[in-house]
């Protein structure tokens, strides 16, 4: 269970979140909801140690999850809208070189089946700079795979679908449901809902937040 | 203190008492400052009158480098304990500090003509003040440099205490690549011995400058303040006005 | 874990990433030492084709020189990383920032060095500079570029979504430079006079080492301040 306990997030001066509490259960999906600027993003970067917490605590399983913000990063993967990948390099070298900074050690034939898990395989030596912004969020949803084979708790995912054909949303279907076999927990920000076939709990912020 | 200080009220509260003294010492200060400095001192025998341009150039020079230690310090309270009072002293140190260092590059050039027959000479201190003015002025252009203030802020007071750990290594690189490169002695402003009599306006120049700036800083902090309270006051007016009409 | 690799291969993987993008293109590269063939030239346009002059201040020319020429690619080294997201990749990665910021740094200063080095006899020509200097000047450039990449990682990060932060950047980071160009020149000069430039040698490697320890934890602040907005 991960659990915020009266929490007050800002972005600048703007307090998006004041005394704020909620609780995600782990090993499922929970999707967060609400309108544009409601503080869908905010939060899950929040969770993810970008924003700092001014006043409450984030706590999984008794642990303070900030008190080690590098364990916790052993534990979660991010994705946003930005990707996190260098125009400049292949798809391939861009999964090669995050998995490195990670401290990962992959073999190619691991990075290949991580392609291949998005279809992007063939495309592996496509330079970002070519991709489309579909191909772009396919290679970054690739690493969803790698995380698959080491111990990686959560996956926070601002909008994955945005760009995403409905071939790839089945694939991304997919992902999903392998993460949640290896009690995995997701936490993932969208509008779209009917996009997913999985269970689901819902967290929504226009709701919640009143 | 800074802590038990950090409240905007009490800030108002104890200023408003002790402003009007700062204010008295700072004119009584300047009054006999300059009356002993431009009267009732003797001239330098090589550089005669123009000494006195040292009557506040010296103090200029002294409360540049001073104000930019306690613009860092300010920096550190702002970035360690997070209270914008601290941001706000920093952002109204930096402009006066500013003010200053031109002060004393200006009355170094005033002095160096008839000394050193040109406006500027490369000297060592004045280099190094010259450096520290850049210190300020990178300062004030970081903290005004980004879409939030508090960003600037943020951004600002790291450079701040960059800076404070640069500046003796500048001072000390500057002297150095003086004493290498000319390795004469030409005659300084304040030069190794003072006379007694120029001490004493001297001084008093010092403390009527360093409660000038005292009084100015208290004035500018207090103006932000008040900023401050006029922007949240327009903020909850037009929330007001949306809420209504919304 | 045996499947966590250790930090000085995170450490190798962040430079050859680094080398990879830069590389590749080239452009950054090839754009530095045009800059500097170019600031010599105007340099030399300036003071006239006196030998004498030239001999003068042929030290300075290349150190200043060297300091123009690396700034303008300074602050693309981590706005690129920002932009595309990387930043935050690594973030929320169990490697801490400070090791990921001292790995791009060197690799910078990598990236910047070898290319000078492969150009400095063309320098060594151009300003008709003394071929006992040369071993004095390689240390003095590898020892000062090293530094230069340690404050202009600093200076980066602090103009991260900045307003103009590209011509902000030069007024920041030049007065934190002054040193380097003080000693850098010392070095040559005391060579030119036949004195030992040992003490300014020490002084520059004293300041680099300060800013070694410094700036990764310096600019990991600032990026987890460009981050949180």
């Amino acid at each position: 269970m991960l659990y915020l306990k009266d929490v007050t997030i800002k972005r600048g001066l703007k307090t998006v979140f004041y005394n704020w509490s909620a609780k995600i259960e782990n090993s499922k999906v929970t999707i967060i909801s609400g309108k544009n600027g409601v503080g869908k993003s905010t939060l899950l970067r929040a969770i993810a140690g970008m924003i700092p917490i001014e006043k409450g605590i984030v706590k999984n399983y008794n642990n303070e999850i900030f008190k080690d913000q590098i364990k916790w990063g052993q534990h979660l993967i991010y994705i946003d809208s930005k990707n996190g990948l260098s125009k400049d390099l292949t798809v391939f070298e861009n999964l090669k070189t995050w998995s490195e900074m990670r401290g990962w050690k992959t073999s190619d034939d691991d990075l290949q089946k991580a392609l291949n898990s998005v279809e992007m395989l063939n495309h592996k030596n496509l330079y970002i700079s070519q991709c489309s912004e579909g191909l772009k969020k396919r290679a970054a949803l690739s690493r969803l795979y790698l995380s698959l084979l080491f111990d990686t708790e959560f996956w926070l995912l601002d909008e994955p679908t945005n760009e995403l054909d409905q071939k790839s949303i089945i694939l991304f279907n997919k992902l999903i449901q392998r993460f949640l076999e290896n009690k995995g927990t997701v936490l993932l920000a969208c509008h779209e809902l009917k996009l997913f076939d999985f269970n689901y709990a819902l967290l929504n912020l226009d709701l919640l937040k009143k | 203190m800074f802590d038990w200080l950090a409240n905007p009220n009490r800030f108002n509260r104890i200023t408003e008492k002790i402003q009007p003294c700062i204010l008295f010492i700072t004119i009584i200060t300047l009054i006999s400052g300059l009356y002993f400095g431009l009267f009732d001192s003797p001239k330098d025998y090589q550089q005669g009158d123009a000494v006195r341009i040292m009557y506040v150039h010296v103090p200029s020079a002294w409360l540049a480098s001073f104000l930019y230690f306690s613009l860092a310090i300010s920096c550190v309270f702002y970035l360690v304990w997070k209270h914008p009072l601290a941001d706000l002293v920093s952002s109204s140190i930096a402009p006066i500090g500013a003010l200053f260092s031109v002060l004393t590059l200006v009355t170094g050039s005033l002095w160096g003509k008839p000394m050193w027959g040109t406006w500027w000479v490369w000297d060592a201190r004045l280099t190094s003040m010259l450096v520290l003015f850049f210190f300020y002025l990178g300062y004030i252009l970081l903290s005004n440099a980004f879409e939030r203030k508090i960003d600037g802020s943020k951004t600002a007071s790291v450079l701040a205490i960059v800076g404070l750990i640069n500046l003796p290594i500048v001072k000390f690189s500057v002297d150095w690549w003086h004493t290498l490169h000319q390795p004469a002695s030409i005659i300084k402003i304040g030069g190794p011995s003072i006379d007694d009599k120029m001490l004493l306006p001297l001084i008093l120049m010092i403390f009527a400058l360093s409660f000038f700036s005292l009084y100015m800083i208290i004035l500018n902090v207090k103006t932000k303040l008040i900023e401050k309270k006029c922007e949240a006051l327009l903020l909850k007016s037009n929330l007001e006005e949306i809420s209504k009409t919304g | 874990m045996s499947l966590q690799s250790s930090f000085i291969q995170i450490f190798i993987s962040h430079i050859k990433r680094e080398f990879l993008i830069n590389f590749r293109s080239l452009v950054d590269v090839t754009s530095i030492i045009s800059f500097m063939i170019l600031i010599v030239t105007l340099f030399v346009l300036g003071i006239g084709p006196f030998e004498e002059k030239l001999r003068l201040i042929s030290n300075a020319i290349f150190w200043i020189g060297l300091i123009l020429a690396i700034i303008p690619s300074l602050e693309k080294t981590l706005q690129r990383d920002y932009e595309n997201g990387w930043l935050d990749q690594a973030i929320t990665s169990p490697t801490p920032m400070e090791l990921v910021l001292l790995s791009k740094s060197l690799a910078y200063w990598l990236i910047v060095i070898i290319p000078l080095l492969i150009s400095l006899p063309l320098f060594i020509v151009l300003l008709n500079i003394n071929l006992k200097l040369i071993p004095w000047l390689l240390i003095s450039i590898l020892v000062g570029g090293l530094s230069i990449s340690l404050i202009g990682i600093i200076g980066s990060a602090l103009t991260l979504g900045a307003k103009r932060g590209n011509i902000l950047l030069p007024i920041l980071i030049i007065p934190l430079i002054i040193p380097i160009l003080i000693f850098g020149i010392g070095i040559s000069e005391a060579v030119r006079i036949n004195e030992s430039p040992l003490n300014n040698l020490f002084l520059l490697i004293g300041f680099t080492l300060i800013y070694l320890v410094i700036s990764p934890f310096i600019s990991a602040f600032l990026i987890r301040i460009a981050i949180s907005r």
